[in-house]
């Protein structure tokens, strides 16, 4: 199965990389760093020495975490399953030597990998921007490093679980938005581990800032410790990327009513 | 010679609407035509013998394999679909290229075996061009190189030559009778007889999801010949015209219609009738304002064929 | 031979004067979200609001017999029917939120699709102009927005003069019906030009669904970031929730809440609006040009 899902990631990769619809999202990628800019100028013109790594927590929590990489996931895992029969061009896939888990996973892939360069690229140029005086500081890098891989297994996660969405719903945008904006922001505010029962859970388990307040962003988070909190993303994402395989295997190539 | 694609009791339902039924058939090779009007089943039979859909009863099987859910047959199978839908954001040129990557070949092979199906359609020139930008033509045109291009031994083309002009179906028979080799099957579906009596003499007939006829296309055609074919004519002067043609030993009815100036012919000998028409008109200098037929011919075979 | 006489039937009658060109593509674009079941579904959730709104109504003229729901003056305070109410109720979270999800299901392919599937062409072959295209896609959305703001907030002041037995409640607030129908209209415009300018920018009904919300949180996202680094409310202006709230404040005469001169809001929207009719008039046109 491997070679074929490689040649599947590869096909859809140079795809989405030349579509219209790519540069958009990259665009909304790069907003953080038109954040940054606007932020790093009202610091140097103030001359405050003030530290700007709240400034980045706000920007990825608020952005990033809880829109951005959810937006992405949206988006991009729904499509995995249903573009292709929404663009009668599932055909020229399914009329290939590659099985069907090996389009999803191949897609998958390609897919995740583009979202986490765009999510990655704009909060590197925000980090490099905010922190523009400290470059020379190694232990700056850990907190990037560390920002990364959240924002890489959210995009993980999200992705294989909107794939299984696009999957099985027919109006999986709605589920999505539903579940995306509905269900993971009320439950942060339930206590106990009700919590558990969201993605964005374990995600701000990994992240050392999780614990400080955020006006617009009030909850009461109990975190998972990191290990287990990681191992729960790869979990999901198992699961729910299994589940879409199985559930995708068995679709036909019918028009929709 | 081996059944390359058989079929037994293949049946598919859509909900409650039956799409095909119990169709069994053994397909040799050699190019098929698959024959039958718009709503028959072709494209639900194509779609079940290309694994895009799985029976409700029955089963398919191509080189003795089942076909569903069996991707390794793809590699000798070629299917050109019939809608009308690409990736617009990729030129030609990377249409075939990377379609055929997806079947294993590296670079410079999926490359090399571009260019040369390209050649085949004749797209060599508007290789660069984004999809988009491609006539119907052209898409079509794409769409079958990307059928032929991993020289495949079962090529399935589903209605290849809808929406094209004229010269461009005499283009794609000319392409599709070229491209018959040693060996290959080639299934071809259409409503239209003319445009597969072009291609081949063996037809199978498909009408409200059944297998109505399989067979040599003369034999229909005799079918159609021993029909009677019913000619509307709306002339100047209908009676100097029904004088001339009830002379005539291949026509077996003239009668007028209500409307005073058309005159309704039947007969088995069509050719014949057209062939004689012009030369009466000129002749006795009538004024032909409308030639219809009111029956579909090819209806009128099913009909005949269902004992209507 | 020349041919003298085509074979189609003429039609002998008189076309009407008073034509509504619109109507038909509103008409079918109303029966088209309704077949829809997930739809219904949601429409009929986003009247949620104002059947809690409307129990807030009889309980405002039953105080005393809810007298054990109140555990302060302020709770109390919340039963009371007033402008501040009607602000309260057209300018919440969930009725904003309900409407966009609304807009997502009826609006993102009302110009999207017929962008994927060329029918612009088959359109502007008949006597339509590019208004009346337009005009016929605006109504579709307003029919929804309007039913979820001027209906409600009418049967406030009716059920309200109904609870109370009175016509008190309108001879305090004579001008409470003009505000609910200038701020339903406002919003709903604002609302409707939004999504079709998302919905005329893309094929692909997916994506512009996506836009249509992405878009409106982003919105409000962006203002907490900026409010929360410098406290500064005039960042509210990038907000789309938060200049519809100082717009519902204006028109019902309650006090803004931010400290932020609402004609800024006005002008913000309006540009919106704005933008979105240019948009559409380029991108609406019978002959696609491919590049």
């Amino acid at each position: 199965m491997k070679k074929p899902v490689l040649r599947v990631f590869s096909f859809f990769f140079f795809l989405t990389k030349r579509s219209r619809r790519t540069r958009v999202f990259f665009f909304f990628s790069f907003l953080p760093v038109l954040i940054s800019l606007v932020f790093k100028m009202d610091q140097v013109f103030k001359a405050t020495s003030a530290s700007v790594m709240p400034t980045f927590t706000s920007i990825i929590l608020l952005f990033e975490l809880q829109f951005l990489i959810l937006i992405l996931a949206l988006f991009f895992g729904t499509s995995i399953c249903s573009e292709d029969i929404e663009g009668k061009t599932l055909s020229y896939i399914t009329t290939r030597p590659v099985s069907k888990p090996a389009i999803v996973v191949g897609k998958y892939l390609a897919y995740t990998l583009i979202t986490i360069l765009m999510a990655g690229a704009g909060t590197i140029f925000s980090f490099l921007i905010l922190n523009a005086e400290r470059l020379l500081q190694p232990s700056l890098y850990l907190e990037l490093f560390r920002a990364l891989a959240v924002l890489s297994l959210g995009l993980m996660t999200y992705n294989a679980f909107f794939t299984f969405f696009g999957a099985v719903f027919r109006r999986a945008i709605f589920f999505g938005l539903i579940f995306g904006f509905g269900w993971e922001n009320v439950i942060q505010y339930f206590p106990g581990s009700t919590q558990r029962f969201t993605i964005v859970h374990y995600l701000k388990s990994l992240l050392p800032y999780s614990g400080s307040k955020v006006s617009i962003l009030t909850f009461r988070l109990e975190p998972t410790a990191p290990g287990l909190a990681v191992l729960a993303l790869f979990l999901i994402t198992a699961v729910f990327l299994g589940l879409a395989c199985l559930v995708f295997s068995w679709k036909q190539d019918i028009p929709e009513d | 010679m081996t059944a390359v694609i058989e079929t037994r009791s293949l049946s598919k339902w859509y909900g409650n609407v039956l799409g095909l039924s119990d169709v069994s058939l053994s397909i040799e090779p050699g190019v098929i035509g698959l024959l039958g009007p718009n709503g028959a089943g072709k494209s639900t039979f194509l779609k079940l013998i290309t694994g895009q859909l799985k029976p409700s009863i029955g089963g398919a099987r191509v080189f003795g394999q089942i076909i569903w859910n069996n991707p390794k047959l793809f590699s000798r199978i070629g299917f050109c679909p019939e809608a009308d839908a690409f990736f617009e954001d990729l030129t030609g040129w990377e249409f075939l290229v990377n379609l055929l990557r997806l079947h294993g070949f590296p670079g410079a092979e999926a490359k090399r075996r571009s260019e040369r199906a390209l050649e085949i359609v004749e797209l060599v020139k508007d290789k660069d061009r984004l999809i988009r930008a491609y006539s119907r033509g052209m898409r079509q045109r794409l769409k079958f190189a990307q059928a032929i291009a991993h020289d495949p031994e079962v090529i399935i083309l589903d209605e290849p030559m809808s929406g094209l002009d004229p010269l461009g179906k005499r283009k794609f028979i000319r392409l599709i009778r070229d491209y018959r080799g040693e060996g290959r099957t080639i299934i071809v579906s259409s409503h239209v007889l003319p445009e597969i009596e072009a291609l081949t003499k063996n037809i199978i007939l498909i009408h409200q999801g059944k297998i109505l006829a399989t067979g040599d296309i003369h034999d229909v055609r005799e079918l159609i010949e021993r029909h009677p074919h019913i000619i509307s004519l709306r002339v100047s002067d209908r009676r100097r015209l029904a004088g001339r043609l009830v002379k005539e030993d291949f026509i077996l009815d003239v009668r007028f219609e209500k409307r005073p100036d058309t005159l309704v012919i039947e007969t088995r000998q069509r050719d014949k009738f057209f062939s004689l028409l012009p030369a009466l008109v000129l002749e006795e200098q009538i004024e032909v304002e409308e030639i219809t037929s009111p029956d579909d011919n090819l209806q009128a075979v099913f009909d005949y064929l269902v004992g209507k | 031979m020349g041919i003298r006489k085509k074979g189609y039937e003429h039609w002998d009658g008189t076309l009407m004067e008073h034509r509504h060109p619109w109507w038909p593509i509103t008409r079918l674009g109303i029966k088209l979200a309704f077949r829809k079941k997930s739809f219904k579904f949601v429409f009929a959730g986003a009247f949620l609001p104002a059947f809690v709104f409307l129990a807030g109504v009889y309980i405002s003229e039953r105080i005393e017999d809810f007298q054990n729901m109140f555990h302060s003056s302020s709770s109390q305070k919340f039963f009371e029917v007033n402008p501040a109410f009607f602000r309260t109720y057209f300018s919440n979270d969930s009725l904003l939120f309900l409407m966009i999800m609304i807009m997502v299901f009826a609006g993102a392919g009302l110009i999207a699709d017929d962008l994927k599937f060329n029918s612009l062409q088959i359109y502007f072959s008949r006597p339509i102009r590019k208004k009346d295209y337009v005009l016929g896609k605006c109504a579709v959305l307003l029919f929804f927005l309007l039913l979820l703001t001027v209906v409600p907030g009418l049967l406030f002041i009716i059920f309200k003069m109904v609870f109370a037995g009175s016509f008190r409640f309108i001879l305090d607030y004579p001008w409470l019906p003009f505000s609910i129908l200038g701020y339903s209209v406002f919003l709903s415009i604002f609302i409707t030009l939004y999504t079709l300018l998302l919905s005329s920018l893309n094929r692909n009904r997916r994506y512009v669904s996506i836009l249509i919300f992405a878009v409106y949180i982003f919105s409000e996202i962006l203002y907490g970031i900026f409010y929360e680094r410098f406290r500064e409310q005039y960042f509210s202006l990038l907000s789309i929730k938060s200049n519809i709230q100082q717009i519902a404040a204006f028109f019902f005469r309650v006090r803004s809440p931010f400290r932020v001169p609402v004609v800024y809001s006005f002008l913000i929207l309006t540009a919106i609006g704005l933008i979105s009719v240019a948009v559409m008039r380029k991108k609406i046109r019978s002959v696609d040009v491919i590049k």
